[in-house]
């Protein structure tokens, strides 16, 4: 009988033992195991947002130039993977996609991860996927078909491997094109599979990126880069920009810049500067082009008018420094219309002088007034606005520093200064239109199922000048265009002006004349309207000089011919 | 030996135990089929654990009523050919594993069951139950000769115990069983009065044949290992999977159907596991409930032992070390107390063979209960009816 006790005692202990047990670990510790548990059960996958396409305008209609396809991307285990067998099924069926050296692969067994091929097609890897290889594994993504090749790639930018956007509108709008990436949590099996168990499940929808429609006109586009290119092969320069602009409303509607690249092959650029759009992302001096904005600062104060006179010595000794003209002619009593013609430094220096109400010297009012107009009225050295990333350029500003009589001197015709192609032509743009300045746009609006909404018009941010001094200068700039009109390249009938500039490199910190940029803004339209477009051209190559007057305005000449085609702007009846 | 109304606690908490046990294994037999189907490629139905878990209930109803019904006294006419019979059928496993029969149904190199097409059966707990028979027939054989704690008695009781070891232990490489056939042994031997220098021989005996079996066994070392922590990933990730259940579990449980260890994260969830998928199934409480009704049923033998003359008290202690070993043993090991042993949760695991000689032995318990062998002193007349409760009210009154 006692030893029926102690088999009583001894199951009493042990159940006692269990049930202790059981409290610590189910009410002690079930916090613990809990948190565990959920994660070995929950399996989290992230819902890829498509990301939005890119559309340009063809008339009245967005068409796409960037647009989505699905593929996958081939990872191999090293360690779990046959060598021969997935080397042989790989190459046999993707071969065309692979991007991955063999031999690299399976070099380091303990790294369990290596992408063997990206972009791999639907079929493909279905075909992959029926030879059940072990250590295989793939990943859908999206990746981007641009289906007019290179065309606009500096504007555009391109889609990393990661997926997301770089440089252009693919890099500046990453944010609207990528849209959110959705999430997806799910309590699953041992296998992976979701189990309705539990209310912990977790599903947020992805939010798929904004389809863009750019205000490019696609064909204009396509016809300004041929020109450039064409220009090019004739040209001592290899690289040139152009944008053209609808100074009535600042709409963009080409953004060019040769050479292009292959937005699908960007891996394979050498040349990083490839990537860069031009006429928004590098600031640079475009030098005699802002004589115009110079000259309207003066006109628009009073103090001079296309016809004031002053005498050209050929240069001004400023801050104990002789700044010269670049033409030598021209000297003696000579007016301001001629010395924007013949592009005079001693010109705009002495608008400058005016500015400050002298006639032999730069004053400290003449610096700020000039800083007024350009920085507050034209919006120079700094954003314009614009949808995409840009530049702000540099202005110098008027009190600040040494030297700064001399480099007032040198703003008065566009050097000691950084500006984008941008910034000058918007600014420009308002200096023709009537003095309205529109911030420069981009985007025309979107796509949403399928239908196009459109962007709000953009209206005027402020005014830089009257409309009378829009329309002195307006004359001035066209008055420079003398010989063009004399040779019968501006055809009766339109209304054409524009403004030259040369840039000096700048080698050992001086400025050289060994390698000089050319650039050349001009507007055009029917005689007796308002100007309709824009452009501005930038022509360059390291160690040459190009110039405003020999290299950039006879692309300007090209170009304006070429939109006046395509916008079949008529000409005024004679 | 008078006959009186038997036990009706353990017919009643066996019955409910095997209703609990299909109640689990509904809840969570489709998930397993679905499990099995994804992993191995099987074609199990969605109700085919379920369906076989009624069947086998259905035959252990049967197993506990027949031994309700069929007369001891008959039965232990036959206990020398029923464990001649048992080590028969372990002989012809072993025959047909080493033969490398399909017949032989093995995992991992352990070859338990005989395979009989739809169903397969596992010998070792018709050896239980046999044994329990021969060495309670042997021990009170020999008390009454006279010739008990002898040579003549020692031998045969050594004889049997080894070979029945022997076949467990290292024939089928089933630790779990050893354990459980040794606790027999030494709970039937403890109560028959044996003296306490001739137990402790069998102890220490026991205890060698333990570290040789481990010398043998190598993987048995292994498991140790997992439990102090370094041993192989599949053992310990098995128990680590059955504590996550229990803990998960909480006070509540998660309720039926909700178990997301079932689904193929924990082992053996249906059979060896069960124990922890009830545990996140119906929480600490639910556990709790489970233990009492072992505890109570296990108690309750232990009770019917007492009141028993010696060969049937003793047939009732092998029962309760037979139950109760599985029950310590496969809940200590789900809980991390023990070393992991493939034993199974008396009638709740999946598996027929052990639920069927369990409830056989629980049945003969209960028939048993009807005798009391032991005098009664101031019995009053309607206890002679066998009503327990007045018979302790007047003994109570007395004292």
């Amino acid at each position: 009988m006692s030893r029926i006790k102690l088999l009583r005692y001894g199951l009493l202990i042990a159940v006692g033992i269990i049930a202790v047990r059981l409290f610590v670990i189910q009410i002690f510790q079930h916090d613990e195991w809990v948190a565990r548990a959920e994660a070995e059960h929950t399996s989290q996958n992230t819902i890829i947002a498509k990301r939005g396409e890119i559309y340009m305008m063809e008339g009245d209609e967005p068409v796409p130039v960037v647009l989505n396809k699905a593929g996958w991307m081939v990872i191999v285990d090293p360690k779990v993977a046959n060598e021969e067998k997935t080397e042989r099924a790989i190459s046999e069926i993707a071969g065309d996609k692979v991007v991955a050296k063999w031999e690299d692969v399976f070099k380091d067994k303990t790294r369990r991860y290596y992408v063997v091929a990206r972009n791999v097609e639907r079929e493909q890897v279905k075909k992959l996927k029926e030879k059940k290889l072990a250590g295989v594994y793939y990943q859908e993504g999206n990746s981007r078909v641009y289906p007019e090749g290179e065309m606009a790639s500096g504007l555009l930018g391109f889609v990393n491997a990661e997926g997301k956007g770089q440089y252009g509108v693919e890099g500046s709008l990453n944010d609207q094109l990528g849209g959110k990436n959705g999430l997806l949590k799910t309590i699953t099996d041992v296998n992976n599979v979701a189990l309705s168990i539990g209310d912990d499940n977790v599903r947020i929808p992805a939010e798929d990126g904004k389809n863009v429609v750019l205000t490019i006109d696609r064909t204009l586009q396509r016809k300004v880069e041929k020109k450039l290119a064409e220009y090019l092969s004739t040209s001592k320069a290899n690289h040139a920009s152009a944008v053209v602009m609808d100074p009535r409303n600042g709409k963009v509607l080409t953004m060019a810049t040769i050479p292009n690249y292959e937005p699908e092959k960007y891996a394979e650029v050498k040349d990083g500067n490839l990537f860069l759009n031009q006429i928004v992302d590098v600031a640079y001096e475009p030098a005699s082009i802002c004589k115009t904005f110079t000259f309207a600062a003066a006109v628009e104060e009073g103090v001079m008018t296309p016809e004031t006179t002053y005498n050209n010595t050929g240069e001004i000794t400023v801050d104990g420094w002789p700044i010269k003209n670049a033409h030598s002619g021209q000297l003696g009593v000579i007016s301001m219309q001629t010395a924007l013609n013949y592009s005079l430094n001693t010109g705009s220096m002495t608008a400058l002088m005016l500015l400050g109400g002298s006639k032999s010297e730069i004053t400290k009012t003449g610096r700020e007034k000039l800083f007024d107009y350009y920085y507050n009225h034209f919006g120079l050295g700094q954003a314009t606005g614009f949808e995409l990333s840009e530049s702000t350029g540099l202005i110098q500003e008027p009190n600040k520093g040494y030297g700064l009589n001399s480099r007032y001197a040198n703003m008065t015709f566009g050097q000691n200064i950084n500006l984008t192609p941008l910034q000058v032509a918007a600014a420009f743009s308002s200096l023709i239109n009537g003095g309205e300045y529109y911030a420069p746009t981009i985007i025309a609006g979107e796509m949403k199922d399928g239908k196009f909404v459109k962007a709000e018009e953009k209206k005027s941010v402020r005014r830089t000048v009257t409309e009378k001094t829009s329309e002195t200068m307006r004359a001035m700039i066209w008055g420079t265009r003398g010989l063009q009109r004399l040779y019968g390249i501006d055809k009766p009938g339109y209304y054409i002006g524009g403004k030259t500039g040369t840039a000096q490199g700048i080698k050992d910190g001086a400025y050289t004349f060994d390698e000089t940029t050319g650039s050349y803004v001009g507007f055009g339209g029917r005689d007796g309207e308002l100007p309709e477009y824009v452009i501005m051209v930038k022509i360059w190559e390291g160690g040459q000089t190009l110039e405003g007057t020999a290299d950039a305005l006879p692309l300007f000449n090209l170009l304006s011919d070429t939109v006046i085609d395509h916008l079949k702007i008529k000409p005024k009846e004679q | 030996m008078r006959k009186h109304r038997s036990n009706r606690v353990i017919g009643a908490l066996t019955f409910l135990l095997l209703g609990v046990g299909l109640v689990v294994i509904y809840a969570i037999g489709s998930q397993r089929a679905n499990f099995m189907n994804s992993a191995y490629g099987t074609d199990y139905n969605q109700n085919f654990f379920f369906i076989h878990q009624l069947i086998s209930v259905g035959l252990s109803v049967g197993a506990f009523i027949l031994a309700f019904k069929f007369p001891y006294a008959k039965l232990r006419k036959l206990s020398k050919v029923l464990i001649l019979l048992a080590f028969l059928t372990c002989g012809l496993l072993m025959l047909l594993s080493v033969a490398g029969s399909s017949l032989a149904s093995c995992q991992l190199g352990a070859c338990r069951w005989i395979n009989l097409g739809t169903f397969s059966i596992q010998p070792a707990e018709f050896l239980k139950l046999a044994l329990i028979l021969y060495l309670a027939q042997l021990i009170s054989q020999h008390k009454e000769a006279g010739t008990f704690e002898t040579r003549d008695f020692f031998i045969p009781f050594a004889i049997v115990s080894a070979i029945s070891l022997f076949f467990v232990i290292i024939a089928q490489k089933d630790l779990g069983t050893g354990v459980c056939i040794i606790a027999i042994i030494i709970a039937m031997l403890l109560v028959s009065g044996v003296k306490l220098r001739n137990f402790v021989v069998v102890l220490a005996v026991i205890a060698g044949f333990g570290v040789l079996s481990i010398l043998v066994s190598p993987h048995r070392l292994e498991r140790l290992m997992t439990f102090s922590g370094d041993g192989d990933a599949s053992s310990s990730y098995h128990i680590d999977n059955a504590m996550m259940a229990i803990g998960t579990g909480g006070i509540f449980g998660v309720g039926v159907g909700n178990s997301v260890q079932a689904t193929g994260y924990l082992p053996e969830s249906i059979n060896d596991s069960v124990f922890a998928v009830m545990g996140e199934t119906f929480g600490f409480v639910g556990l709790l409930i489970v233990i009492a009704c072992f505890t109570i049923l296990l108690l309750q033998l232990l009770k019917i032992s007492g009141g028993l003359p010696g060969e049937q008290s003793l047939i009732v202690i092998g029962v309760f070390a037979w139950v109760a070993a599985h029950v310590v043993v496969n809940i200590a090991a789900m809980t991390g107390l023990i070393p992991l042993t493939g034993i199974t949760l008396p009638l709740l695991s999946y598996g027929g063979t052990s639920m069927i000689f369990i409830s056989y032995g629980l049945g003969l318990s209960t028939q048993l209960s009807c005798y009391t062998g032991r005098e009664v002193r101031n019995e009053s007349i309607s206890s002679r009816r066998g009503v327990g409760r007045t018979h302790h009210a007047s003994r109570r009154r007395s004292a």
